[in-house]
Parts: structure tokens; C-alpha cells; sequence
């Protein structure tokens, strides 16, 4: 309901009760009334009444519904209508005592202060009556609700035989509705179903706030009973008003009273229920550790908070153990800790504290020490001044494995109950498997992100090979390279040289994966500069080995054939380091080029030179060269069988009238036939060179 | 995995390792191993007997490479002997024969260490 809408709901009493109040003195003053007159007087003062009541119950939903709360807030209520009540009191002309007050022409004060006293107190009433109707209807059920309902229809009634014009108060319905109402007031005050539900805390409010209440109504009721002058001013003000004041009065006193004593008995369990309350919150917070695996501190942070709400710990730690994969040294570190400080922690795990870490260690079991100070495997932290108290050590199991222990104090001896035992242990399971998760996503996660980093390596890589290879009339180039691993060591390129020369470069590093790709990027820088330089293959090669011999490890090293391809002179000229031989088909006959070579760095500069010899081959038309790594020769098949150089030039020479392209094709086709289903072992690299000049003689 | 097994006696001041396998990335850090011990207790003199190996990769002569020096540094050596010519070709290919001396038999290398000692 709107607050407009709300305000408008007073706009009629705000008419109706001047007008009653008019009415009032006009039939004081002319010392007459008319019985019907009376009546509708009545109906104007129910009518605002009404109203008021809808205006008070539609603000009072707008605050909070907390029962303590709500006693406290009628209480101040109640007292303050009181105070006015006392206060107009003071003002009172002489015909507010005594019995003559009954008749009913009074002057104009007394009037107004009659109105104001069964105005406030009415407003109070009403107050209180929906304050009870919450409180007894806090846990609805068919029997409630009618009982209070009965409660209503009684209280309505009583009020009703009091209405002037139909003269029902001297008949024997008024005592009878009277003492129905009174009974369903006793039934009613037994739902204080919303006590249980209170925090120790708000019991204790309770209890204060409704023995209040207790006293401020019972005074309120003797005082509707007496016959003192206020008292006859809401009589004479209206009669159904003053039974509804009375009625929700006693009310109030017995369901307080009741509430006080009920409130006082659930005060020793309160602390149970609160626990058991603050348990059922904790493992239903379970479900948070599980959307929480993604950041490992907020989960373990998360842990040593919901264990110190568990068991109302002193102080809470969380430490997790990790094993050096190297030195198979076992660490711990305290992932977590709340209300305690590594210097504290750090006691517990020096010296004779080893102790402890070694029960739970071999035990794997829940470690309880009833007191600190003089439970043997703790006495030692006395005198070190370590705070007297319980502790409770939980072991964190994932596979049978420790992986942790979680920890917590108390700052009494023998605090920590059964309860705290099993609820921690349930929760210790959770912990476990959780940071377990968390463990396993963020492993995942750096495999994945080393993933991507060897994708962007490998494509880095295959950017290092030719993109194009040189397109000219009188020879054809095909080339492959396939690698075993994301990145490999395997490295050939054609470079464009001057006088219509090509050079033709193909390496194989030692070793795999990261580091051979590293070597292999170095070759190719090495291997470009070099060749713009020097005039001969053997050169280029002895150059490249000074250079390689400074960067490579030792156990590093690097075969590879250089030739150059001399287009005018139709001649390919080639040094080898180390490097498997070329086969070179001429016509109908096969040789594997082997000019004697040592591996780039193996050995220093004079024993290179002087184990390295250069080849010059005259070409002739249709002469292929084929180039290729050891990761074609030595692969292998199911049966550790190697595919070799006899297979190799055999296929060679099967196809020796090809293409380039078909040749390598041909050959790498063969070579995948061989080993089956395995994958490559090594890294694959086949150039084919097929020489088309000097055309047929 | 491919197989391999290092066997390793001692006598008259000369070390044999005997390889059996395949020798290569995987199996390479076994016969660092068994180098490291060797230079550890001070056995420069070293034979390695390749009669049962059965293949050798880049990997495997990278371990005689990084080991050589510090041998050759105290006055040792590693001598190979009893290849297989398949295994011996890749040694070959890569020039180690320029490098190191190998003998066709055990008794031949372990001898010849005896003269350098004379």
C-alpha cells in the first residue's frame, strides 16, 4: 500500500472523531440525547477504530518481524501511552473521581481528555493485538489459526453486547463472551512457537523485554478495572472500546507472562539449538567450498573461517603438506590461518612439536589434546607461552594419503565436545576433496597454458622453415618435415645465391623437444649469415662449427649436410658434418654421397677441418639428390625393426622417373606404411632435389 | 618402452660398462648415471662395451660427449669396443671415430690402457 494511500486511511477518523467529539459536548450542554443518535455516535467511534487499526498493521509490515524486536518496540509503546495517559490525568477536572462520573454531560475538557485517553490507549491496544497475532501464528497450523480466531470472535462480541440502544449489558452475554474470550486468551498464550527459533542472544532480550511487558499490562489492567477517574473517561467515551482495551490487555499480560517463564526454561538450550542451528549453516556452506576450487586462497581462507563458526575455535590454521619432488623432502605450509600467528604455529612445529606432526604422520587420525599445558606431547609449549586451552588437530585424507591437517583452539581445557569432533570430521572430508580440485584445476590449468605456450612454439617453429622453395626452370625442390614432439630439431632450407647458385642446407640437432628447437632456430641463423659469405660448402660448415662450439652444451650437437647447387656449371658441391648420407640417383644406378665430415660441435676448428672433405657431383639430366634426417632411416615398426637406406634408395629408384614432389611424397607414403600404426619417434625431414638441365644429350 | 640395461665391473684399474638395448632420449639419463658415479669414485679409465647394444641415438653420444672432457682432464679415457656395424656406422656417420678409439674387443681396449699405466 502506498504511503498516499496509508496517510488517506486517516483521513476518516480524522473527520469522524471531532465530530464524535462535537457531538459530545452539543449533548452535554443541552443535557439530551436520542438513543438512535447514540448508536451511530458508537458506529463513527468503531469506524475510526477500524481504520487506525488497518493504518498501525500496514506500517507495522513495513519493519522488521524479530520477536524480541517487536515486545520491545510494544513495550515503549504501552509505557508511553501510559505517560500521556498519567499525564492528562494531571489536567483532570473534579468530576473525573467518583461515581457520578457515570452520567454522562460532562464539560468540554473532561471531553477532550476522554478522547485523547481511549484514543491512545485504543491505538495501544491495537498494537498489541497484532503484535500477539504474529507471535501466536509465527508457525501456522489449522488449530492456531482457529483458536485465534475464536479469541477474535469472543472479544468482538463482548465488545458488541456493550454498544448502547440494544441495552445487552445488563443481560448475562456480556460475563459469558467476557469469560470465553478470557479462556481462548489462556489457549492462545501457549503458541510461543517463536521462541525456539531465537538466538541465545534474543532469548535474553526476550526475557527482559516481555517481564516488562508483564508489569507495564498489569498495571495497564488494574487499572482498566479500578474505578478510578481515567478509567470512567474511556467508560463514558465508549463502552466496546474500553472491553476491547481491557480484553487485549489481559491478553498481553498472560501471553508475556507465559512468554517470560517459556523463554526462561528454552534458556539452557538455547546454545544447543544456536550450534546445531550454526552446524546445519556450515556444511550447507559445503556447497560454497566446491564453487570456490578455482581460487585456492579464497578456498583454504574459506576453510579456517567456516571451522572457527563451526566450533566457536579461539584460533583456526590450515596446513598442507607438499613433497619436493626433487629432494623428496617433505614441506609444510600454512596455507590459512585465522586468530593466530606463524611465530605461535611455528612453536608447535619446532623440536619436540615434530612429535605431534610424526602421531599424525603415522596415525592419520583425529589428534585431540584436552589440555596444552599438561597433555604429555604438548607440556612443551608452556613454557614457550603458548596460550592455555584445547586443541584439535583433523588429518586432511585424500587416496589414504595426508595431505594436510587442519587445526583449532579453544581457550578452555576439554572444550571441544563429540559434536565439534564429527562435524569437523565430516568437514575435514569436504576440505579434502576440495583442495584436491582446486589442486588438480590449477594443474590442468598450467598443462593447458604450457600446451598453448608449445602451440605457439611449434607454429613459430614451422615459420623457420621455407615458406616457398625456389621455382626454377632447370631443377624442382619438394621438401617435408614432420616433427615427433610439438617442436623438434630438425632443420633444412633453400637459400637464393648469388651467380645463380642455390644452397641446400638440411640438420638434424641432438636430443628433442624445447632445447633441440632452440639450436635448430640457431643453426638456421648461422647457417643464412654464413652462406651470403663464404664461397664453399666445407667453409661454411667449419665456420659454423667455431660458432656452434661456443652456444652448445656439451652433450649437444648438430649433423647437417650444406651443398650448393651450381645451375651454370651443373654441378652440386657438398660438405658433411656428420650428417647421414645423400642418396644420389643417376640413371639407373643409386650411391649414398658420403664425403667424410664430423658432427658441428663435437670438436674444435683444426680437427674439424681436418676431418671434413667436400664433394663435387656433375649433374646430369634427371640426377636426384635426396636429403633427408636419420628420423626416416631409423624408423621403426611394430618389430623394433629399422626402415633403413636400402628401403629408402629403393623406393628412390622405384620412382626415379617422378616429380620431385611425387618422389617425396612416394617416399614419405613408405615410410608411414612401415611403421604402422606407431607414431613417428623422431623428427622426419626428406628434400628432394631433381636436377632438369642440360637437357638430353 | 624400449629396453636397456647397464652393467658395470670393475678391474686392473679399468671400468667396463657393458650396454645391452636401445640407448636413446629415454634411456640416456641411466648411462649419465652411471657416468656421474664413475667420475664420483674416481674411475677415469673407462671401457664401454657396446656388444649388445642395439641401437644408439643422438641422445645416447651426447652422454659420451658430456662426459669425455672431465675424463680426458684426469688423465682417462673412454674407449669403445664390440659394435655391431649397424651401431658402428652411426658413430661413424657422425665422425666419433675421429674422437675416440674403438676396438673391435674388450680385452684389446682394456690392455691398451695397461700400456699407457707402463
Amino acid at each position: 500500500m502506498s504511503r498516499l494511500k496509508r496517510i488517506a486511511l486517516l483521513v476518516i477518523p480524522a473527520v469522524f472523531l471531532p465530530v464524535v467529539y462535537a457531538y459530545d459536548v452539543v449533548r452535554a450542554a443541552v443535557k439530551f440525547e436520542i438513543a438512535g443518535l447514540t448508536l451511530f455516535r458508537e458506529i463513527f467511534v468503531i469506524i475510526s477504530f477500524t481504520l487506525i487499526g488497518l493504518f498501525i498493521e500496514n506500517r507495522r509490515k513495513a519493519l522488521s518481524r524479530n520477536g524480541p524486536k517487536e515486545i520491545g518496540r510494544v513495550f515503549f509503546a504501552v509505557v508511553i501511552s501510559l505517560l500521556v495517559v498519567g499525564l492528562a490525568m494531571i489536567f483532570q477536572p473534579p468530576e473525573f473521581s467518583g461515581r457520578e462520573t457515570m452520567n454522562m454531560y460532562h464539560s468540554a475538557l473532561f471531553m477532550f481528555i476522554s478522547t485523547l485517553i481511549a484514543l491512545v490507549l485504543g491505538v495501544v491496544s491495537l498494537y498489541v493485538l497484532f503484535t500477539l497475532h504474529d507471535m501466536i501464528l509465527f508457525k501456522r497450523r489449522k488449530s492456531t489459526w482457529r483458536y485465534y480466531l475464536a479469541y477474535l470472535v469472543f472479544l468482538f462480541a463482548a465488545c458488541g453486547t456493550e454498544l448502547p440502544f440494544f441495552h445487552l449489558e445488563d443481560t448475562f452475554l456480556p460475563p459469558i463472551f467476557f469469560s470465553f474470550a478470557i479462556v481462548f486468551i489462556v489457549v492462545n498464550s501457549f503458541k510461543q512457537n517463536w521462541i525456539v527459533y531465537l538466538s541465545k542472544r534474543e532469548k535474553i532480550y526476550s526475557i527482559v523485554y516481555s517481564i516488562l511487558m508483564f508489569i507495564v499490562l498489569t498495571v495497564l489492567d488494574v487499572y482498566l478495572a479500578s474505578g478510578s477517574g481515567g478509567n470512567n473517561a474511556i467508560i463514558s467515551y465508549s463502552r466496546p472500546l474500553h472491553t476491547f482495551i481491557q480484553l487485549n490487555a489481559i491478553f498481553g499480560t498472560i501471553y508475556f507472562g507465559v512468554t517470560f517463564i517459556s523463554t526462561l526454561f528454552h534458556l539452557p538450550t538455547a546454545e544447543v539449538f544456536e550450534r546445531k542451528q550454526s552446524e546445519l549453516n556450515s556444511l550447507h556452506n559445503l556447497s560454497r567450498l566446491v564453487t570456490q576450487v578455482f581460487d585456492f586462497n579464497d578456498l583454504v581462507n574459506t576453510v579456517t573461517q567456516m571451522t572457527s563458526e563451526v566450533c566457536d575455535a579461539r584460533s583456526v590454521w590450515l596446513e598442507l603438506f607438499s613433497v619436493n619432488v626433487e629432494t623428496g623432502e617433505m614441506s609444510v605450509d600454512v596455507v590459512s590461518k585465522k586468530n593466530i600467528t606463524q611465530q605461535e604455529i611455528d612453536l608447535i612445529g619446532a623440536d619436540d612439536g615434530t612429535q605431534l606432526r610424526r602421531y599424525l604422520l603415522d596415525s592419520q587420525k583425529v589428534l585431540l589434546i584436552e589440555d596444552i599445558w599438561s597433555d604429555r606431547r604438548t607440556k612443551y609449549l608452556k613454557e614457550k607461552g603458548f596460550a592455555r586451552g584445547s586443541l584439535l588437530a583433523i588429518p586432511l585424507l585424500s587416496h589414504g594419503k595426508l595431505i594436510g591437517v587442519l587445526h583449532a583452539t579453544k581457550e578452555y581445557q576439554n572444550a571441544f565436545d563429540q559434536d565439534d569432533i564429527d562435524v569437523m570430521t565430516t568437514f575435514a572430508d569436504h576440505v579434502s576433496i576440495a583442495i584436491e580440485n582446486s589442486r588438480l584445476i590449477a594443474k590442468s590449468i598450467e598443462r593447458e597454458r604450457l600446451h598453448q605456450e608449445m602451440m605457439v612454439a611449434q607454429r613459430m617453429q614451422k615459420r623457420l622453415l621455407p615458406q616457398r622453395l625456389p621455382d626454377i626452370p632447370s631443377v624442382e625442390f619438394a621438401a617435408v618435415s614432420e616433427s615427433s614432439f610439438e617442436v623438434g630439431g630438425d632443420y633444412y632450407d633453400v637459400i637464393n645465391l648469388p651467380d645463380e647458385r642455390i644452397g641446400i642446407v638440411i640438420g638434424d640437432v641432438s636430443g628433442k623437444g624445447v632445447s633441440a628447437a632452440f639450436y635448430m632456430a640457431e643453426l638456421k641463423g648461422i647457417v643464412l649469415s654464413l652462406s651470403k659469405i663464404c664461397s664453399t660448402p666445407r667453409e661454411l660448415l667449419l665456420r659454423a662449427n667455431d660458432t656452434l662450439m661456443e652456444s652448445l652444451e656439451k652433450n649437444a650437437f648438430i649433423s647437417a649436410v650444406y651443398a650448393v647447387l651450381d645451375v651454370p656449371h651443373a654441378s652440386l658441391t657438398m660438405a658433411r658434418a656428420g650428417h647421414c648420407p645423400v642418396i644420389l640417383i643417376s640413371g639407373d644406378s643409386s650411391e649414398l654421397v658420403r664425403p667424410s665430415g664430423i658432427g658441428l660441435g663435437l670438436t674444435n676448428g683444426s680437427q674439424f677441418a681436418q676431418a671434413t672433405e667436400e664433394r663435387e657431383i656433375k649433374l646430369k639430366h634427371g640426377d636426384i639428390c635426396i636429403f633427408y634426417t636419420d628420423g626416416i632411416t631409423e624408423a621403426r615398426n611394430a618389430e623394433m625393426e629399422e626402415y633403413g637406406y636400402e628401403r629408402l634408395v629403393q623406393v628412390a629408384g622405384e620412382c626415379r622417373d617422378c616429380s620431385a614432389e611425387v618422389m617425396k611424397d612416394k617416399i614419405l607414403q613408405s615410410v608411414r606404411t612401415f611403421i604402422g600404426q606407431g607414431a613417428y619417434t623422431d623428427d622426419v625431414t626428406l628434400v628432394v632435389v631433381k636436377w632438369l638441365g642440360n637437357s638430353k644429350e | 618402452m624400449t629396453d636397456f640395461k647397464i652393467h658395470h665391473r670393475d678391474g686392473d684399474g679399468v671400468s667396463v660398462i657393458e650396454l645391452k638395448g636401445y640407448l636413446d632420449a629415454h634411456t640416456a639419463p641411466d648411462l649419465e648415471t652411471a657416468f656421474q658415479k664413475l667420475l664420483t669414485e674416481k674411475k677415469y679409465n673407462v671401457v664401454v662395451n657396446c656388444r649388445d647394444l642395439s641401437y644408439i641415438s643422438s641422445a645416447g653420444l651426447g652422454v659420451f660427449m658430456a662426459y669425455v672432457e672431465d675424463i680426458r682432464k684426469n688423465m682417462g679415457d673412454i674407449k669403445l669396443t664390440n659394435m655391431s656395424p649397424k651401431v658402428y656406422n652411426v658413430f661413424d656417420l657422425l665422425g666419433f671415430p675421429i674422437l675416440y678409439e674403438i676396438y673391435k674387443d674388450e680385452q684389446e681396449a682394456v690392455s691398451r690402457f695397461k700400456e699407457i699405466k707402463k
